[in-house]
């Protein structure tokens, strides 16, 4: 990998204040990760440097110094000054259609209410239907429950193949998904929730495509939940053409726990629910806004990195499909999708020897592999691998012409190094070698 | 003037006793459950001193009279130093911390908490981020409620005039939206006693049941924010049970720290305080409990974690990725607060007097009144200012307020009260001023002279709307 040698060559335009940051400086900047751990799982809690962690405290010290004119003088301008940046980061109107939530949970349950408060427009029709994909991310799964169900609306889950290979693949399905949606309610479909990036198991989703499809079918609206995008893909909130939009800025985005942002592209205040009020009645002001102040900080530090953000993303990107790929032939499986349909994220087959066929086993490899290998990644159990289709599963096979039934999903941030990725290849070539089942490894230890 | 320090023993505290252990099967005696100990540092002996206070604190603006402690709360270095350590604990092994250290770390917050508040069992108490997030989980219970038609058209819920601004509008917003009636309890103020609080109460009571309405919830406040006076709650809850009213809700955001919070002795149904006003937590964290009870199970999170339907406790616990570091240094806390005689109870039996006096020193310097008895307020008090400053509006408060902040170097909150109909030349104007354990006698008379010279200055507040 060449990563060392393209970060220290010569600045471009973007970094004509400083040169380049160089190996060293950026394990400085992370040096409080954990030195033991091949992290391989920036997608779940994501990564904060420390120049950026120095940003925030400072806000929380100033904050404590003297609240009040904090929060009169600072707190104010510092928002918008994060609120201006994400706004042309992701190409908004206007600085108004962007907010700062927690996480992209919160955005979700936000969207959610506020759709379920919404006056019936057909006066025939007792429910309204909301569309989610059936690898949406479990929290807003619930969400659907809590508020869509419980206001007597009725769900409905479309199913994308995996392994996939293309965007059609994808859209056909999504077609298909629709079309069973509007059967259900005289054609009326409420709210369509479409990942941008999924997080189990991940692919890089058409969501323009998508979008464009659920205008074309009459969705009213519809909800991106980009959880893992900024950082990791190009975002153009105007071109996506989405009703709302979210994504985490501490997965990918550098900042500290925890902090969104939120685009709605038209103001709702009319509307029973409005999205902006629920948010002030869910958080009041009485909090520590310090983690939403730091994005100033961030693109300072982005910045460091040759193409900046753009350059980061773009490195991540090739070197997690290199990485996978050598995992993939290493242990003679596949990976979950192509190149062009992953970001700094990547699904990577296991070996079918490790028997993997419940969640539960799946749980218990992720535990050992951190606890007896030092390595931290997440392990997806495909259910889709128990249909039994009379021996024709359509399920992936490995070199071994078994069923691969579970993937990794390998993350690849700014402070990985190839060991990151051999120590796993080595530690799962291990547990093959050894004949170990994940039936039989133990959860002592596993302190869950 | 800080929380005095002694150098000795002897402190006839000797029943209470710190549970850390989790347990909270104990049964309960008819008096008053023994509150948390004192001198858990077995290495010294000796209380903190005046100068390690100011220690704590040295992170405060030294150039500014701090006596506005109720709105903003304060957290001293070693909390700050604890929670930097859960902050680098999850940054250093985000799944490891997630997975083996986060519940634990959350349900030893909160078992220390049902042990300061009295409350039967841990299951009752749930962390949230401030009383705002559990005014909104228990109105969203009430919206459900109409929606559902549990609730009738037109029952109706109640309110105090003083409740906080983000409280009224979570009930508009959830109560009178979803077709429910909403009863104001008109205050006097300054009020005498608590005997008037409680005379208007029970006329609201009257209204709100006027047409066979049934009262679904009461919402009170255990100390107003804006005036600030101490409610009698315990009074309250119990004429809300005599005339048939559903559920109690008491918002004691000034709650732990300030007054007595004793679940078993208010009797309230739900009660939500914050912990980072007055007892020392960094921002956020507010404890919300709930009287177990059937009602229990219809309590949600706003925000739907995976942990949706595993009771709110459990829900609050995790709601996305998020900093919880604030939610668990409350054992660094409880630390913090028995290094001082008395520990929690020595501290805001001490903020008391010292508010007090503070308050009579500056009515009497001012010529002007308290705003309630000293009964009737904790660890803050209203005090009247010289009507010739001409505060004759909001404005005039947040500008008079800007004033004292700009030009002396003094941070407190001032109130604007209407006139009533013919009252001419009364006191529009009260600061709020709060004691806590950082704060001196000299910041008070910061306060005083300012005021005093603004008044022999001529000043008034229309000067400054210019």
């Amino acid at each position: 990998m060449e990563m060392d040698e393209e970060r220290t060559r010569s600045p471009t335009n973007t970094n004509n204040k400083n040169r380049i940051i160089s190996w060293p400086e950026i394990q400085q900047e992370f040096s409080h990760h954990q030195p033991s751990i091949a992290r391989l799982n920036n997608g779940s809690f994501g990564c904060c440097p420390s120049s950026v962690l120095a940003a925030h405290h400072s806000f929380q010290l100033r904050f404590l110094r003297h609240p009040d004119a904090f929060h009169l003088h600072v707190l104010p301008s510092a928002l918008l000054r994060s609120r201006t940046i994400l706004a042309r980061l992701i190409n908004a109107d206007h600085v108004d259609q962007i907010s700062l939530i927690d996480n992209a949970t919160t955005a979700a349950a936000l969207v959610l209410q506020h759709i379920s408060r919404l006056p019936r427009n057909d006066a025939a029709s007792a429910s309204f239907v909301v569309v989610v994909l059936d690898c949406a991310f479990q929290a807003v799964k619930k969400s659907l429950h809590a508020y869509v169900a419980r206001a007597g609306g009725s769900v409905v889950e479309i199913h994308l193949p995996f392994p996939v290979r293309s965007h059609r693949q994808i859209i056909a399905e999504f077609r298909k998904g629709l079309e069973r949606a509007k059967s259900l309610n005289g054609g009326k479909i409420r709210l369509a929730i479409i990942d941008h990036i999924t997080s189990m198991p991940s692919v890089l989703i058409p969501v323009r495509e998508l979008v464009e499809i659920c205008r074309e079918e009459g969705v009213e609206q519809v909800f991106v939940d980009a959880a893992h995008a900024l950082g990791t893909v190009p975002i153009d909130v105007k071109e996506i053409g989405a009703d709302f939009y979210v994504s985490n800025l501490h997965k990918w985005f550098f900042c500290p726990p925890s902090v969104a942002v939120l685009y709605c592209r038209e103001s709702n205040n009319n509307v029973p629910m409005p999205i902006e009020s629920s948010l002030f009645l869910w958080t009041g002001t009485s909090r520590d806004y310090s983690a939403q102040l730091v994005v100033p900080a961030v693109m300072e530090f982005v910045n460091r990195f040759e193409g900046g953000i753009e350059g980061i993303m773009k490195r991540n990107h090739d070197n997690v499909v290199e990485m996978g790929k050598m995992l993939a032939n290493s242990w003679g499986t596949i990976l979950g999708s192509p190149p062009h349909m992953c970001a700094s994220m990547i699904m990577v087959g296991l070996p079918s020897r490790l028997c993997i066929t419940t969640d539960d086993h799946a749980s218990r490899l992720r535990t050992h592999l951190r606890e007896c290998f030092g390595v931290e990644v997440p392990i997806y159990y495909d259910p889709a691998t128990a249909r039994d289709d009379d021996g024709e599963s359509r399920a992936a096979r490995d070199e071994d012409g078994g069923v691969i039934t579970a993937y990794a999903r390998i993350s690849h941030q700014i402070y990985n190094t190839v060991d990151d990725y051999h120590k796993f290849r080595d530690a799962i070539n291990q547990l093959v070698k050894d004949g170990k089942f994940c039936k039989m490894l133990s959860t002592e230890g596993a302190k869950v | 003037m800080a929380s005095s320090p002694h150098n000795g023993h002897g402190h006839g505290h000797d029943q209470n006793h710190l549970e850390l252990n989790g347990d909270t099967t104990k049964a309960h005696p008819a008096s008053k459950k023994p509150r948390l100990s004192l001198s858990l540092s077995s290495s010294s002996s000796s209380f903190i001193t005046e100068s390690e206070i100011r220690s704590e604190f040295s992170h405060h603006d030294p150039g500014i009279a701090r006596i506005n402690n109720g709105s903003f709360g304060c957290c001293p270095s070693s909390v700050i130093e604890a929670q930097r350590e859960w902050q680098m604990r999850f940054l250093a092994q985000p799944d490891a911390f997630y997975l083996n250290e986060l519940k634990k770390g959350i349900l030893q917050s909160r078992t220390i908490i049902t042990d300061l508040i009295n409350a039967d069992h841990v299951d009752e108490v749930s962390i949230v981020d401030n009383a705002t997030t559990a005014a909104a989980i228990v109105l969203q219970q009430m919206a459900w409620g109409f929606t559902d038609g549990k609730f009738h058209r037109g029952d109706a819920v109640l309110m105090l005039h003083y409740a906080y601004g983000s409280v009224k509008k979570s009930i508009e917003a959830y109560v009178t939206r979803a077709g429910g009636h909403v009863i104001e309890v008109p205050l006097p103020f300054p009020v005498k006693s608590g005997e008037e609080i409680i005379t208007e109460f029970k006329k609201a009571l009257e209204r709100g049941k006027a047409n066979g309405r049934r009262i679904r919830l009461a919402v009170i406040d255990h100390v107003t924010s804006m005036p600030c006076v101490v409610i009698p709650v315990k009074e309250l809850v119990k004429i809300c049970r005599e005339e048939g009213v559903e559920q109690v809700f008491i918002d004691a955001a000034h709650g732990i720290g300030c007054t007595d919070v004793d679940m078993e002795e208010i009797g309230a149904d739900y009660y939500a305080s914050n912990l980072h006003k007055w007892f020392f937590c960094p921002p956020s964290i507010a404890l919300l409990y709930c009287r177990k009870s059937s009602k229990l199970s219809d309590l949600h999170h706003p925000v739907v974690s995976h942990e949706y339907g595993n009771g709110l406790a459990i829900e609050s616990a995790w709601i996305g990725t998020r900093d919880y570091s604030p939610q668990l240094v409350v054992p660094s806390v409880v630390e913090f607060v028995n290094r001082f005689e008395g520990g929690i109870e020595g501290i805001k039996k001490r903020n008391h007097e010292q508010v007090v006096k503070m308050g009579k020193m500056l009515a009497k310097a001012w010529e002007t009144n308290l705003g309630c008895p000293p009964e009737m307020c904790a660890s803050m008090i209203m005090i009247g200012l010289p009507a010739c400053l001409g505060i004759s509006c909001e404005k005039d408060t947040t500008n008079l307020r800007t004033h004292l902040r700009e030009k002396f170097g003094v941070e407190v909150p001032i109130y604007y009260r209407i006139p009533k109909n013919g009252e001419t030349g009364s006191i529009t104007g009260y600061a709020r001023i709060s004691h806590q354990v950082y704060n001196k006698e000299d910041d008070y008379v910061k306060l005083r002279n300012a005021v005093n010279k603004l008044v022999s200055d001529g000043f008034t507040c229309t000067l400054l709307s210019q």
